[in-house]
């Protein structure tokens, strides 16, 4: 191998293992973040404070509260008190109001309705607190013995339990392996400026090209071997099944890894210190993450938008990621996007070393 | 000497400034791009589903399957979708439907026979947001798939009133969240590499030789960059109300003074880091991975706090972003007062000074080595 290119990668992993701090960075924090991240989320909506106020006796709306807390999504909220105060202070989620003289007369005499107040900001998870108190009220009701005419029998595939971890702790792990290379990446460069090291280096009698491959080399062997790490942990805590073959994971990674290191270089040839190499990043980052598919699902993007996400790695990665570990599905969808992700890195790559070449001139 | 003297910590304020104003750079980050960052994906981003793709396989053939597929696209969740001459099961596969329903046959047999009539529904659980939210649909349109076939469906006893936002606009709910998440981060980033930076130019050894004490220091330090954030989070107000509507339901001091509360938390954040690490590019790896992903993932913005286990919901207290979005959702969006929000404004207090205190004591020890 080119004497030159190791120097170089010797270089940079001493620069960057030196530090204990920076192992930590490199190799401790990602594996941290991902299990602490896949434990902690989830979008299932629980914990749902309920508060049922009707008045004593009243049965219907006594067999509803102990279904509800007896389903698990639910948690007892003071029952006494004004409503919109209550759902104000957030001691409850949802308020549920008997009629007057109770909903069991009311359900018995066909007239008058019990009230369901339901705080609103979050709509998605007001949706569903509605919801579930409409299906648990049909339980309890015994107006509803009888049959629906028309019953559903659900399926669902590749993660049967829904569990959030094992569709998030595939995107996550894109959303920290982005972050990492970015982090080691762009500043590296920067620094090399700031210090005036990189004057040195030009002076070298190195090749521009050895300087630019041997300056993003170490970082893409440095981000490549959190991959096996990131998937490991996946798999031992989270149980994330990785149904796909392991080389169309490598396939991903690797594209992904070279990707964002060229981004990381990109930044840093437009930071003329390191705060703005640090600022840079963060400009990146911070959309790319929102336009992941992590966040929000890609096709509610509106139509102006989409084009961005076209743009994004981190969205082909973990689109590529979920399809690998989840469905085991390595198809024509497979290869095209994993075409696009390599086409986005080669202009990227390109484009950061022409800029490294003329700001060297 | 005493140990904190107004004059010395506005001097160091006074050169703060002058590093800043002679930044343009930092400048825009601080008061421009937030604005920018809130409104783009106060439009982008979306968490209704709405729109599911969904495979129909009717094997029945008759008017009452054709009712239930109907049935479907008349909820205005669920669009039709996939040519005919493929397999469902290869368009789940590919991610090209959500949902697949398989009508066999039968049901339209046991409909007029006023049988229960069964039909299958397969979900693409890999996402299990959407799975969950097709799953809760499924309920409504049986409803109205009743309806049509003449059945006569059960009566509603409870009416639903949804409080504060009336027809769920996820909308505000997402550009609060917005401005908490990009003020949050920023602001860690303003502050992490201004005292790392002057370790690495060495001006910290000038610095050390005057009388100035570490509290003078990292307060005179962090005041400019408040006057920044407050500013940038002005614009963003402004933006909110005029281009998104937000209602601003209540006490604009109250807001002020737990938006200065929050701020002060995050930028001592950045500058303990900033004393901890006295390194540029070190600063910015710990204050981005302290930073970006727990203030985005942690913090309630799109994943409830409700829904975590009891030990992470403990270990979010310590986030100030975290008592930051329930304040700015509850005066925002509920029109809260200081009373019923006393405990994140609680919160926050305990953790600005905690986070001040921690930022000068580990100051002073690098002083006295």
């Amino acid at each position: 191998m080119n004497p030159t290119l190791v120097g170089f990668i010797r270089k940079e992993f001493r620069q960057a293992l030196r530090d204990k701090r920076m192992r930590v960075v490199i190799f401790v924090i990602p594996v941290v973040q991902m299990t602490l991240f896949g434990l902690a989320l989830s979008n299932e909506v629980k914990n749902i404070r309920l508060s049922v106020q009707a008045p004593p006796g009243d049965r219907l709306m006594s067999d509803l509260r102990d279904a509800a807390l007896g389903s698990g999504w639910f948690l007892p909220a003071p029952t006494e008190g004004d409503p919109v105060r209550l759902l104000e202070t957030g001691q409850a989620d949802a308020v549920l109001i008997a009629p007057g003289g109770g909903a069991t007369r009311a359900r018995d005499r066909g007239e008058g309705r019990a009230q369901l107040l339901i705080d609103g900001t979050n709509a998605l998870r007001a949706r569903a607190i509605d919801n579930y108190v409409h299906v648990l009220l049909r339980r309890v009701s015994a107006e509803d013995v009888r049959a629906p005419p028309v019953i559903f029998d659900v399926r669902t595939l590749y993660n049967p339990t829904m569990a959030t971890a094992v569709y998030l702790v595939p995107g996550v792990m894109g959303l920290i392996l982005g972050l990492i290379t970015i982090l080691l990446t762009s500043m590296s460069l920067a620094r090399e400026r700031e210090m005036g090291t990189l004057e040195t280096l030009l002076a070298a009698p190195v090749a521009r090209w050895e300087i630019f491959v041997g300056k993003t080399l170490p970082f893409v062997l440095l981000g490549l071997a959190d991959v096996p790490l990131l998937v490991g942990f996946a798999r031992v805590v989270f149980g994330v099944p990785v149904r796909g073959p392991l080389w169309a994971l490598a396939l991903n990674a690797g594209a992904f890894v070279v990707t964002m290191v060229a981004v990381g270089t990109l930044i840093s040839t437009f930071a003329k210190n390191q705060q703005q190499a640090m600022m840079g990043g963060f400009l990146f980052l911070f959309p790319a993450i929102q336009l992941s598919g992590v966040m929000a699902p890609v096709e509610n993007f509106p139509l102006w938008a989409k084009p961005m996400a076209w743009l994004n790695p981190i969205q082909y990665f973990v689109s590529l990621n979920r399809q690998i570990m989840l469905r085991g599905a390595v198809g024509p969808l497979f290869w095209m996007e994993w075409s696009a992700l390599c086409a986005l890195g080669a202009v990227v790559a390109f484009w950061a070393a022409a800029r490294l070449n003329r700001n060297a001139a | 000497m005493s140990v904190f003297s107004l004059p010395r910590a506005l001097s160091i304020a006074r050169k703060e400034v002058r590093h800043v104003r002679r930044d343009p750079f930092t400048l825009a980050m601080a008061v421009g791009v937030p604005v920018l960052l809130v409104v783009f994906f106060g439009y982008v981003l979306d968490f209704d589903v709405r729109d599911i793709r969904l495979a129909v396989v009717d094997r029945d053939r008759t008017p009452a399957s054709r009712a239930l597929a109907d049935a479907f696209t008349a909820s205005g969740h669920f669009r039709p979708h996939g040519p005919p001459d493929v397999p469902a099961a290869r368009l789940l596969e590919e991610g090209r439907v959500k949902a697949a329903l398989f009508i066999e046959p039968g049901f339209g047999a046991d409909v007029d026979r006023a049988v229960p009539a069964r039909a299958q529904i397969v979900i693409d659980g890999a996402d299990n947001q959407t799975a969950g939210v097709i799953a809760g649909y499924l309920d409504g349109v049986a409803t109205v798939a009743a309806r049509r076939l003449g059945a006569d469906p059960p009566g509603d006893l409870l009416r639903t009133r949804f409080l504060f936002n009336n027809e769920l606009n996820s909308r505000w709910f997402v550009v609060t969240g917005l401005f908490v998440v990009v003020m949050g981060v920023l602001s860690i980033l303003m502050t992490a590499l201004t005292v790392a930076r002057e370790w690495e130019t060495g001006s910290m050894e000038l610095l050390l030789a005057t009388p100035v004490r570490p509290l003078e220091m990292i307060l005179g330090k962090l005041a400019p960059y408040l006057g920044l954030c407050l500013a940038g989070t002005g614009l963003i107000y402004a933006a909110a109300r005029v281009l998104f509507h937000v209602p601003f339901r209540g006490g604009l001091l109250f807001f002020v003074a737990s938006t200065v509360l929050f701020l002060c938390c995050t930028l001592a954040q950045g500058l303990l880091i900033s004393v901890l690490t006295r390194q540029q590019q070190l600063a910015m790896q710990f204050s981005n991975l302290t930073g970006l992903l727990p203030v985005l993932l942690l913090s309630g913005f799109t994943f409830p706090v409700e829904s975590m286990p009891a030990f992470f919901r403990v270990l979010t207290w310590f986030l100030p972003a975290r008592h930051y979005m329930e304040l700015c959702r509850g005066i925002i969006l509920k029109g809260a007062g200081p009373l019923a929000l006393a405990r994140p404004v609680l919160w926050l207090a305990a953790l600005a000074a905690g986070l001040i205190t921690l930022a000068s004591v580990k100051f002073k020890r690098d002083l006295e080595p």
